[in-house]
């Protein structure tokens, strides 16, 4: 007969009780041993005779049999014997219960592998000290077992993550000798990774450095790699360092940049390219830029000349004949008269906007804004009075520039504003306000208006709007743009909810103290 | 006026020398033109004046775009030459950029004449200033 006793939960947490086997034909005795292990809360198995003990050696792993000497059929030698037989119960520690203190018994019972001899009648506290031992050997055996399964598990695991990375990936101690490498090393150096071990990564990578910093990640850095048969190849390398018990390991991830460094190569030449082609472009610009400057200067210049002496000669020629004057001869002089007199003054505009491009900024001074209204006021006097126009001028800044240009501006803008008058009589409110880094001024009339769609379209070269206006060059609001803009301002026109035009234009404050 | 005013004039546009003429003409003005159509000529004729004994011009009137160099040139000459200091010199031109009007200040130009559009205004500006530099020798 066998019974199992189980007992209340192991002691030590994690663990479980260990299964101590109790052999005895003697039921009383059994019960007895059964009762002075209790307090162990361990597993009991118990067998009445060898052969059972033996069936449980089969089943079960054992941590220590009590194994009674004097048994019927098979006695407690025998079956150590058998017990020891087996490979499953090789080890297992096996105390011997004997009445008998003979050292026959001692020496054949200690041949067949017993640790211990009990002698009847049993010491409870001898036995239960003496099996603490045992369950106590079981236990840190099993621990030791635990933890060789964990350190394997935990291997494995990285030998997993080592294989499964991207990169060829090498760890060596702080002096580069290599103790670990994944199989994408092979890979890319041509080396069974088995020779590798103990040889320095050097002969890999011949400028490797253990990483500076402590514990965090260097820097990608490139390097030459030399292969198993010497070729080279550029690589790209990370080293993290570790520390362990054993000291400081470092992980080199190292992947082949031949792509890499090709790409590279790659957007080098094309920015380079890139480069000659701006520079040749910005060569041409600059050329065509000087070309043209050079023909509207011609334009404006060399052609005015001729012009000149056809309205001179042209003049001469009439007041030499007056009699053609009534003929349609005379029509004809005065058509020539007013095409070369309209073509002077657009080549004087032309010439007005190109020196204004070229107006350089060391000639600019601080400019009285309210002397500029006034000069333009006085070139345009005549205008002015024959149209009864009123000049409403607030007190106006001053603001970097030429007086030129700003006579200029002023004078073009009272000129549009008389020229394209309304009925009425025309006034005109000059005045500015401060705005943040310069001054907003406004030249506000009560003329004809512009539609908002041409509010852009004026500021053109030789824009014009409506016909009949034979007095008009196109040129004076893209000479008052050209002003404002070379000035480093804006001029731009508003709508207003009365009749007339406002325009607008910002320019800096003066910089000078 | 009892004998005529001598001018050099430097100037390639025929139909100026024409309108220089008419208007001095217009003025009553008896004069003698040496007449230089490039300004390599023009200098030419101003290195050699004084040099052979012969009378320095009462004006020199030089346009400021000619051939062969330009008026500044032709003034630098005038002003180099010593026999000609006492002599006043004008320029002609229809338009200058403001380093060209440096210069031709620097130059001892007297006068700077524009070249008008307008056929009257034109007689009138060099009219005027032949008036006002050549003062007619006292009869």
């Amino acid at each position: 007969m066998t019974t199992a006793t189980h007992t209340a939960t192991a002691t030590t947490p994690g663990l479980e009780p260990v299964k101590l086997l109790l052999v005895d034909d003697d039921r009383d005795s059994l019960l007895a041993l059964q009762a002075i292990l209790e307090p162990l809360h361990q597993d009991l198995l118990l067998a009445e005779s060898g052969k059972d003990a033996l069936r449980l050696c089969l089943d079960h792993e054992i941590a220590a049999i009590l194994l009674d000497v004097r048994m019927p059929d098979m006695d407690g030698f025998e079956t150590a014997e058998l017990i020891r037989s087996r490979k499953r119960s090789r080890y297992t520690p096996i105390l011997f219960l004997t009445a008998y203190r003979s050292d026959e018994q001692l020496f054949r019972g200690y041949d067949l592998g017993a640790v211990d001899f009990l002698f009847k009648p049993i010491v409870p506290e001898i036995l239960q000290s003496k099996v603490s031992v045992f369950v106590e050997l079981s236990r840190s055996e099993q621990i030791l077992r635990r933890q060789a399964e964990e350190i394997a598990r935990t291997e494995a695991q990285f030998r997993a993550v080592l294989e499964a990375a991207p990169d060829a990936m090498v760890i060596t101690s702080e002096d580069g000798s290599i103790e670990l490498a994944n199989s994408r090393v092979d890979m890319l150096f041509g080396h069974p990774r088995s020779a590798l071990i103990k040889r320095n990564i050097r002969s890999l990578i011949p400028d490797w450095e253990a990483s500076s910093q402590e514990s965090l990640a260097s820097p990608e850095s490139r390097v030459t790699a030399v292969r198993e048969d010497e070729s080279s190849f550029p690589a790209q390398i990370t080293r993290s360092p570790f520390a362990t018990k054993e000291g400081r390991f470092i992980t080199t991830a190292i992947r082949d940049a031949t792509d890499q460094v090709r790409a590279e190569v790659r957007v080098r030449q094309i920015n380079q390219e890139l480069e000659r082609r701006v520079t040749e472009r910005t060569a041409a610009l600059t050329y065509s830029n000087e070309a043209l400057r050079q023909f509207a200067w011609a334009a404006s210049h060399d052609l005015q000349e001729p012009i000149r002496t056809i309205l001179s000669y042209s003049q001469w020629f009439a007041e030499s004949n007056p009699q053609i004057q009534s003929q349609r001869e005379g029509q004809m002089l005065e058509i020539i008269q007013q095409q070369a007199s309209r073509l002077f003054r657009l080549l004087a505009a032309l010439q007005q906007y190109i020196q204004v491009a070229e107006s350089g900024e060391s000639h600019w001074t601080p400019v009285d804004c309210n002397a500029a209204v006034e000069a333009a006021a006085s070139n345009l006097s005549g205008m002015i009075q024959e149209s009864g126009a009123s000049i409403d001028r607030a007190p106006l800044p001053s603001v970097m520039g030429t007086e030129v240009m700003l006579v200029q501006l002023f004078q073009n803008l009272i000129n549009n504003s008389i020229k394209y008058r309304s009925p009425e009589t025309p006034r005109i409110q000059i005045c500015a306000e401060s705005n943040g880094a310069g001054w907003t001024f406004s030249v506000r009339d009560n003329g004809q208006g512009i539609d908002s769609k041409y509010f852009g379209y004026v500021f053109g070269v030789f824009k014009r709007l409506g016909v009949g206006q034979a007095a008009g060059t196109g040129m004076g609001l893209a000479i008052c743009k050209a002003v404002v803009e070379r000035l480093g301002g804006r001029i731009w026109i508003e709508s207003m909810p009365q009749p007339g035009t406002l325009i607008r234009f910002f320019l800096p404050a003066e910089v000078n103290p | 006026m009892n004998r005529s005013v001598r001018i050099l004039l430097a100037e390639d546009n025929m139909a100026d020398v024409w309108l220089i003429r008419e208007a001095l003409k217009r003025q009553s003005v008896e004069c003698l033109i040496d007449h230089f159509l490039t300004a390599e000529d023009a200098i030419r004729a101003i290195e050699r004046c004084g040099a052979d004994g012969a009378a320095p011009p009462d004006l020199i009137l030089v346009d400021y775009n000619l051939p062969n160099g330009d008026g500044g040139d032709v003034l630098a000459a005038a002003a180099s030459n010593p026999h000609l200091a006492a002599v006043p010199r004008a320029i002609l031109s229809s338009h200058l950029q403001p380093h060209e009007r440096d210069r031709i200040s620097s130059l001892g130009a007297a006068r700077f004449i524009s070249k008008p559009a307008d056929l009257h205004e034109f007689l009138a500006a060099v009219g005027a200033t032949v008036n006002e530099l050549v003062r007619p020798p006292s009869t």
